[in-house]
């Protein structure tokens, strides 16, 4: 039974993996990557390492590839296929792919393929559970685990700093000041016009938001 | 290969499989029963009566109206991409049921000799699990608005997936006060845990915070225009039939999720208040009432609240929620620690 869902899970991988290189459209490259991803969380369940499993899934497809989704089908839609590069790209490409690829032998063979043949370790009763990853970060990979939270930290302020130069977070009104300013034509329903304080033909009627005396209106300084 | 790690007793496949299909069959026909609530509930919060045309009392109500969308014409528009245009209302479902597995209706019990849980399944992540179909849940609402090939329909599904993940993180974040004072990920561990009192007096705030961030998960009102009626756009914009009720299937599922959620983690499971023991068959009736009372708290809340505006929405849940969360989890934790 483990047999069978191991090999769905890694076909699925595979599959997933070979289908962000090769399909054309990014959006479908994306959705790949998820389906690559999810199978991944697969094969971490297989190996007992439920949490892993649930971190891959809530992480990874649920919040990251979540981003790119978002990228890439406002930016890069169906219509425009990723260009093929040309020129020294294309002469490089397979150079660096063959190192790779040889980089990855050397490093597969250099184990001498000893664990094929091994049964594996045996599985202690509470491994892979939130409660041991938790004992282990806290006492043994303590240095890495908090260096690595000062990481994240760093790139969450420095996101926040980004967006925050290209006046992306200031103008708290935004909304407001964008559309509470334009003229609207009479007889468009404004609850004004309903009350009579304006209307009738030819008369430029203004939402109430512009008449209101300045000072009062929301604190914006500008 | 099962998900029951956390568990010291071994179950035969036949009373998983029998679970399994019992949890859905439960569920399933509950869901007409919630919709008609909902709508006769509805009609006396506005001073009317409610559907009351079909069958006694207006009850059959669902009954027709599944009939009218099964003989619905399947359509889909030529700008759609066919094939992701149907997996992603069966995405929707999917991941809606796995999510009911979590909850747990009970504790061990015997029947007929055999060691029963009264829960889909008890995993060592807990919550986690269902955190991590909702992850997934939100493939079925991009998918759908991105392959629908409509721009109404895109946008919809930009501002529905938008509002799902932005309030995920306050409804995680409101869990983990939970999960620490609990001390365990296991669901039923957390209702055990409750047996002195139940959380949502200690963890007032966070079950606030988690009941609000679901309202938003659910596309329930106040946050509500992902479907709203006023809202000419929506995922399912360009959706019809059979496929439009899939979505709409997997919506009230998800409330029934959420509502099972609530009732495990804040309201004691299946625990009674006063020290009442009843036998343990009666705990999936008690677990199930405290669910009932939930969903009536969210179709009150439809009835009450008007629906808030997207900017206001989103500036709601990162500017709002989200600092509450954070501060009542490092509040939790520092007196946990104490």
């Amino acid at each position: 039974m483990s047999a069978v869902l191991f090999f769905i899970a890694a076909i699925g991988a595979i599959t997933g993996a070979v289908g962000v290189v090769m399909l054309r459209n990014p959006f479908y490259s994306v959705l790949a990557l998820v389906g690559h991803l999810i199978s991944l969380a697969a094969l971490f369940l297989l190996l007992r390492a439920e949490f892993v499993a649930a971190a891959q899934v809530v992480v990874y497809a649920g919040a990251v590839m979540v981003l790119y989704v978002f990228v890439v089908a406002y930016v890069g839609g169906a219509d425009e296929p990723l260009h093929s590069p040309g020129g020294a790209l294309r002469a490089l490409a397979p150079l660096f792919a063959l190192a790779v690829a040889v980089e990855l032998c050397i490093a597969l063979l250099g184990t001498g393929l000893t664990a094929i043949n091994s049964r594996g370790a045996h599985y202690v009763f509470g491994f892979g559970t939130p409660r041991q990853i938790g004992q282990e970060f806290l006492t043994t990979f303590l240095f890495p685990f908090e260096v690595a939270s000062l990481l994240l930290l760093m790139s969450a302020v420095g996101a926040v700093v980004l967006a925050r130069r290209r006046r992306g977070l200031e103008g708290t009104d935004e909304f407001e000041d964008r559309f509470a300013a334009v003229p609207r034509p009479a007889f468009t329903g404004t609850m004004a016009e309903g009350a009579g304080i304006r209307g009738g033909a030819g008369t430029t009627s203004r939402p109430a938001a512009q008449e209101r005396p300045l000072g009062v209106s929301s604190g914006d300084p500008r | 290969m099962t998900l029951t790690a956390a568990v010291d007793y071994f179950e035969p496949w036949w009373v998983q499989l029998v679970k399994a299909l019992l949890i859905f069959g439960v569920i399933f026909a509950v869901l007409p029963m919630i919709i008609i609530y909902e709508r006769k509930l509805l009609g006396r919060f506005q001073g009317r009566y409610g559907p009351n045309r079909v069958g006694p009392y207006g009850l059959m109500q669902p009954l027709a109206e599944i009939v009218k969308f099964a003989v619905k014409e399947p359509f889909r528009p030529t700008t759609s991409v066919g094939f992701l245009y149907r997996v992603a209302p069966m995405v929707a479902i999917l991941t809606a049921v796995a999510s009911l597995a979590l909850i747990p209706y009970g504790d061990v019990q015997h029947i007929f000799g055999q060691k029963v849980g009264l829960y889909g399944i008890d995993v060592s992540v807990g919550p986690l699990y269902v955190f991590a179909f909702g992850g997934i849940s939100f493939y079925g609402i991009m998918l759908g608005g991105w392959a629908s090939g409509s721009k109404y329909a895109f946008l919809g599904a930009m501002r529905g997936a938008a509002q799902l993940i932005s309030y995920e993180v306050s409804q995680g974040l409101a869990l983990v006060g939970v999960l620490i004072t609990a001390g365990t990920l296991s669901v039923t561990g957390i209702v055990h845990a409750q047996a002195g009192m139940w959380y949502f007096i200690p963890q007032f705030a966070g079950f606030l915070i988690f009941m609000t961030a679901s309202f938003a998960e659910t596309n329930r009102a106040p946050f509500d225009l992902v479907e709203a009626d006023s809202e000419i756009v929506g995922y399912f914009t360009e959706y019809g039939g059979t496929a439009f009720v899939a979505y709409l299937f997997a919506e009230y599922t998800n409330m029934i999720v959420v509502s099972g959620l609530a009732t495990t983690l804040f309201l004691g499971g299946w625990l009674l208040p006063f020290g009442i023991h009843p036998p343990g068959w009666v705990d999936p009736f008690v677990v199930l009432a405290k669910m009932f009372l939930v969903l009536t708290f969210f179709i009150w809340v439809r009835a009450t609240l008007p629906r808030l505006r997207y900017d206001q929405l989103m500036s709601f849940g990162w500017k709002i929620l989200l600092p509450l969360a954070t501060l009542n989890l490092l509040v939790t934790a520092v007196l946990v620690v104490r």
